[in-house]
């Protein structure tokens, strides 16, 4: 009350401290809406430009535009789910329809190895179908032991619908595992995913002795949803035994998608966007 | 024991109200037809198994007559002898004689549960009466007894001091003979047990054959009998009666609850735990539906059991039926061992791996044992056999050991390589272009080959180990008649990393070696991250 009637008396706050206030009091509501979010933002801001490592607790989509992206979207995934690996949380379950593993492929574990995963703390989990895979993501995000679920889900499902989505970003939330979902295609549906990531593999980088060879792995990550950091914002990724390499952004690579419109129906999906924020 | 002599017929005419008595059974043997079963309304006018049929339709002509059905009535003896394992644990069928009709139940230790012996058999057979069955039922120490007892007396409790003269009195068919026996027995005179018992066992063996004395001891308890329980038995189980039948699944889950934690107090006494479970639902119309789960980690936590039982029903579907409702719920427990008591620490990690057992033990519970894998890495360098992917419930710690090598793998492969077009700037060379799934790729960068053989090794043993036959003239051997020499270059791949403009990276695969005038056969196998 006090506050109030000095506010009142006194001059109007300056307006750099009006933006200030406001700034605060958008973060305070944010802290309350989406803890897990605004806990990557303010990271993103510490590391300052370069791939933020992002804590648990989020339900994360994963666009790439083509089934045959699969490898890179899956080293993504895997990739954010080593990180959130600790002695308290030792498994990562890894979901797939079992008519689509000669779609996709199965994660192979010598494979694994030499990325950087030990294959003893990934689970596969092959459903029947979607509505007993999104049984399965709930039951494994529900327990404490899990870092991550990763499911790969090549095709489109009506079951997958925004109050599934939701149902999802709640459960891990209130855990504090991450849901990755794999998607494919250039669609995007109305979702309550907290953060959407688009995935292209890009150029390797020059190999060390042979140029003719493939090199160190490189992705292109855009966020499309979240507000940690501006949307739209490119990672150039590189992938080392010590994590994600934030690279500098090549200039013209990113000329060359500025023109196309990343999403195709960016409508709903923006008002999905903004539903998801509120709710 | 239990004696139903006009089983088949009393229980096709339970299925069918519709069927009249006098009911035979007949069945084709050696061109003839002859009867196989009789009810009592057609024993009682005369007939018998083993008749010919023309002389039976002769002898009553109102007859109602039905071809044997043997896989369905065996199938359904089964089932009517596994429902009374709710009376004793311990049921077999006793097929020696008859295919159908002798029950023998193990009571040592159950007859209390219902009151005494006496009860207990009056119990079961009013039971069986009450259905429309005819049966005779005996209780006696030896298997041997109770058949003949029940066979050829009245029913009755048999105790250790009387056996001798009850037996005494009965006729030698009482032993379980062969029919030769039996008459042979009969032209000597000796037409009782007791008249057989007192002759010196020299000659009696030397012309009837080991056999009767063995049958004779054991109905006299001098060797012991063994049977062969159709349910393996559980000696650790819980169960709960109904005064009224249950019907629905959310009762019968409730009281799995109630069970398991019955069961678990047992356990936890004892300091035991199990890994499979049993679920036995005994309907009224005597039928046995058992569900089984199992758990990867030694367990007797009365929640996780029941979350396994409710997936596992969840999986059952159009599967369950209660038919006229379930009068009797068991829940038993086997691969039992020790489980000694925990104490959890706070910063213990041991909860860690027994959260996610439970995790893999429930979604196996309802996705199936063959959809939750692990991965088990082998030892073999041929890439789609260093890995294995086994079921949770069965995987180890597998025999890696720190130092194999790590080659450079893709992260995901294709259950079937899948078949592709490449194209080569000179035929030995580098993959510079690749048709894949209908779209071409230009391939940039690639490495490679790196050379996989054949594991010459295993090729070689299996050729010393099936020998080929001769196949006999105009036969159609089974196995192959002549295995291919080991072709070191058949199994010989070359695997290459490319990777196509927009940066995606593949594995393939050129099988064998490069030949003058013969196109490449070349595979894609994985994606790389």
């Amino acid at each position: 009350m006090f506050l109030f009637c000095s506010l009142e008396d006194g001059a109007m706050p300056a307006p750099d401290q009006q933006q200030r206030l406001a700034a605060l009091r958008e973060t305070i509501a944010d802290i309350e809406r989406k803890p897990a979010l605004a806990e990557a933002r303010v990271l993103v801001e510490q590391q300052g430009g370069a791939f933020p490592v992002l804590a648990g607790g989020m339900l994360q989509e994963m666009f790439t535009d083509e089934r045959r992206n699969a490898g890179a979207l899956l080293g993504f995934a895997l990739a954010q789910a080593r990180g959130l690996l600790t002695a308290q949380r030792q498994a990562v379950i890894y979901l797939q329809l079992a008519d689509e593993a000669q779609k996709l492929g199965l994660p192979y574990g010598p494979g694994l190895l030499s990325f950087g995963l030990d294959p003893d703390a990934l689970v596969l989990v092959r459903a029947a179908n979607m509505g007993e895979l999104l049984w399965a993501v709930e039951e494994a995000i529900a327990c404490r032991a899990v870092a991550a679920v990763v499911a790969d889900i090549g095709s489109h499902s009506k079951l997958l619908d925004f109050t599934a989505s939701r149902r999802l970003s709640l459960r891990a939330a209130a855990t504090g595992g991450s849901i990755f979902l794999l998607r494919y295609g250039q669609g995007r549906e109305a979702s309550a995913a907290h953060l959407r990531w688009r995935l292209m593999p890009v150029h390797s980088a020059r190999a060390r002795y042979d140029a003719k060879a493939p090199g160190p792995l490189r992705w292109r990550a855009a966020l499309e949803k979240g507000a940690i950091i501006k949307t739209g914002t490119e990672f150039l990724l590189g992938w080392t035994e010590n994590g994600f390499a934030t690279l500098p952004a090549q200039r013209h690579h990113a000329d060359r998608h500025a023109g196309r419109a990343a999403l195709p129906r960016a409508v709903p999906a923006a008002l999905a966007d903004r539903l998801s924020q509120t709710a | 024991m239990l004696f139903l002599p006009h089983w088949p017929t009393d229980y096709l005419k339970r299925r069918d109200p519709q069927l009249k008595a006098p009911l035979v059974l007949y069945e084709p043997v050696k061109g003839g037809l002859r009867l196989a079963a009789v009810d009592a309304e057609a024993m009682r006018l005369g007939l018998s198994a083993g008749q010919n049929l023309a002389d039976a339709r002769a002898m009553v002509p109102g007859l109602t007559v039905r071809e044997m059905d043997r896989p369905l009535l065996e199938a359904a003896f089964a089932d009517f002898a596994d429902w009374h394992s709710n009376a004793s644990p311990l049921v077999a069928v006793m097929d020696e004689v008859s295919a159908f009709g002798d029950l023998v139940l193990d009571i040592t230790g159950v007859a209390h549960l219902f009151g005494g012996e006496r009860p207990m058999l009056r119990l079961l057979l009013t039971r069986l009466r009450d259905l429309g069955y005819t049966v005779a039922g005996a209780i006696a120490p030896t298997i041997g007894a109770a058949w003949g007892i029940s066979h050829f007396a009245r029913s009755q409790v048999v105790e250790a001091a009387d056996l001798e003269t009850i037996l005494d009195a009965l006729p030698v068919h009482a032993l379980r003979l062969e029919p030769a026996q039996i008459a042979g027995l009969t032209q000597m005179g000796l037409k009782t047990v007791g008249q057989v018992r007192p002759r010196p066992r020299k000659p009696l063996q030397a012309r009837f054959g080991a056999s009767l004395l063995a049958r004779l001891d054991q109905a006299y308890g001098m060797i012991e009998e063994r049977m062969a329980p159709r349910l393996p038995p559980a000696e650790r189980y819980a169960e709960r009666r109904f005064a009224d039948p249950i019907g629905l699944m959310d009762d019968v889950l409730m009281t799995c609850h109630d069970l398991a934690i019955q069961l678990a107090i047992r356990l936890e006494a004892e300091g035991q735990g199990g890994q499979a479970f049993h679920l036995f639902l005994y309907r009224v119309d005597h039928k046995v539906m058992a569900l089984s789960v199992n758990s990867a980690r030694v367990t007797r936590d009365p929640e996780h059991i029941t979350k396994l039982f409710a997936n596992r029903a969840e999986r059952l579907e159009g599967e369950y039926d209660a038919g006229f409702g379930i009068d009797m719920i068991r829940l038993a427990v086997s691969s039992v061992s020790e489980l000694d008591a925990v104490q959890l620490g706070a910063f213990s990690h041991q909860g860690v791996a027994e959260d996610l057992d439970q995790l893999n033990d429930r979604m196996s519970s309802r996705l199936g044992t063959m959809a939750v894998l692990k991965t088990q890495l082998v030892a073999s360098h041929i890439p789609e056999q260093a890995a294995r992917l086994v079921p949770t419930l069965a995987a180890n710690d597998g025999p890696r050991q720190a130092d194999w090598p790590v080659p450079l793998r893709p992260l995901r492969l294709l259950p079937m390589p899948e078949r592709v077009a490449i194209n080569a700037e000179v035929p030995d060379g580098l993959p510079a272009s690749m048709i894949w799934r209908r779209d071409s790729y230009k391939i940039e960068k690639a490495s490679g080959p790196e050379r996989l053989g054949a594991e010459w090794w295993r090729s070689g043993q299996r050729l010393q180990l099936v020998p080929p036959k001769k196949p006999k003239e105009g036969e159609t051997p089974p196995y192959i008649p002549n295995l291919p020499k080991f072709d070191p270059e058949a199994g010989t791949r070359d695997y290459f990393v490319v990777e196509d403009g927009s940066g995606r990276r593949f594995w393939i695969f050129r099988q064998g070696f490069h030949q003058q005038g013969e196109p490449a056969v070349w595979y894609l196998h994985g994606f790389f991250a």
